[in-house]
C-alpha cells in the first residue's frame, strides 16, 4: 500500500505554519501513516498551479487553498 | 508565464480562512486572564481575526453587535472555568462559535502575572486548531454544587 503524500504550499509564512501544525495534529489523532512534505519553493508552488498560500495537497491533489483549515477539517480531508 | 501567487497572511477577511472572525479574550487578571490577552492578540498578528474588547461587548456597544452581526465567527478565550467571557456574549444574545477555556488546556491558573511564550502558544494552537468548536457545555459551567468546594476556576465558591 503507497504511503499518504500530504503536502503543504507555501513560502514560509505564518499560516503555512500554522497549516503544516494542524496537518501534523490530525494525521497524530487518526493515527495513519503518512508523508508529509512542506514545500517552500516558489517556483514548485507556481508550477503547481497554486493562487494562494497556504494549501495543502493530498497525493498531488489541491485540497485547500488559501486558508488555514482546522483538525476537524483535515482529518475528514484526510479519511477522504 | 504563471502569476506569483498571494500569500493569505495578514488578511483577516475573506483570504483567512474565508471567515471573518472576532476574538474576545476574557483579560481577567490572574495568569490565564493574562494569557487570554496575550493569546488573542497573537492571533489577530497571525491573521486569524481581530481581537476586540469583552468589556466592550459587556457595555452592549451597538457599533460592535453590527460588526460581530457581520462576523463569520465569533471565538471566546476564557481564563478558567467561571466563564466570564461566555457569560457576557450569552447575556448579549451572541453566538460563540469557538470556546477555549483556557485551565482545560492544562495550564493552571494562579493569582500571578507572570506567564510564558508556551503558554500563550499552547491556547494560539488550539484555536487554530479549531479546538474550541465543539462547546462541552460540562467544561464550561460553574454553575454547580461542586462550585462551592473548588472545581478548579479559582472562585473559591464565590461563582
Amino acid at each position: 500500500m503507497n504511503l499518504m503524500k500530504i503536502e503543504v504550499l507555501g513560502t514560509g509564512c505564518m499560516k503555512c505554519k500554522r497549516l503544516l501544525k494542524n496537518v501534523e495534529v490530525a494525521v497524530r489523532e487518526l493515527g495513519i501513516s503518512a508523508e508529509i512534505k512542506k514545500v517552500d519553493d516558489i517556483t514548485e508552488i507556481i508550477n503547481r498551479g497554486v493562487m494562494l498560500t497556504p494549501a495543502l495537497a493530498i497525493d498531488g491533489e489541491m485540497k485547500v487553498s488559501g486558508r488555514v483549515a482546522d483538525v476537524k477539517e483535515l482529518k475528514e480531508i484526510l479519511k477522504g | 508565464m504563471a502569476s506569483k501567487p498571494e500569500c493569505a497572511c495578514g488578511d483577516t477577511s475573506a483570504l483567512a480562512g474565508g471567515k471573518k472572525r472576532i476574538i474576545f479574550p476574557c483579560a481577567g487578571t490572574a495568569n490565564v486572564g493574562l494569557i487570554s490577552n496575550a493569546a488573542a492578540f497573537q492571533l489577530t498578528d497571525e491573521g486569524y481575526g481581530v481581537s476586540t474588547c469583552i468589556a466592550l461587548l459587556g457595555s452592549g456597544d451597538p457599533g460592535l453587535k453590527r460588526r460581530i452581526a457581520e462576523a463569520d465567527e465569533i471565538v471566546i478565550i476564557d481564563g478558567c472555568p467561571a466563564t466570564c467571557g461566555a457569560k457576557i456574549a450569552d447575556l448579549q444574545g451572541v453566538a460563540i462559535d469557538q470556546y477555549i477555556v483556557i485551565t482545560a488546556l492544562g495550564i493552571d491558573k494562579v493569582y500571578e502575572r507572570d506567564y510564558t511564550e508556551e503558554e500563550v502558544e499552547r491556547v494560539v494552537s488550539a484555536v487554530w486548531e479549531g479546538k474550541g468548536r465543539s462547546v462541552d457545555e460540562a467544561t464550561i459551567s460553574c454553575d454547580n454544587p461542586e462550585s462551592d468546594r473548588d472545581s478548579g476556576c479559582g472562585c473559591r465558591g464565590n461563582c
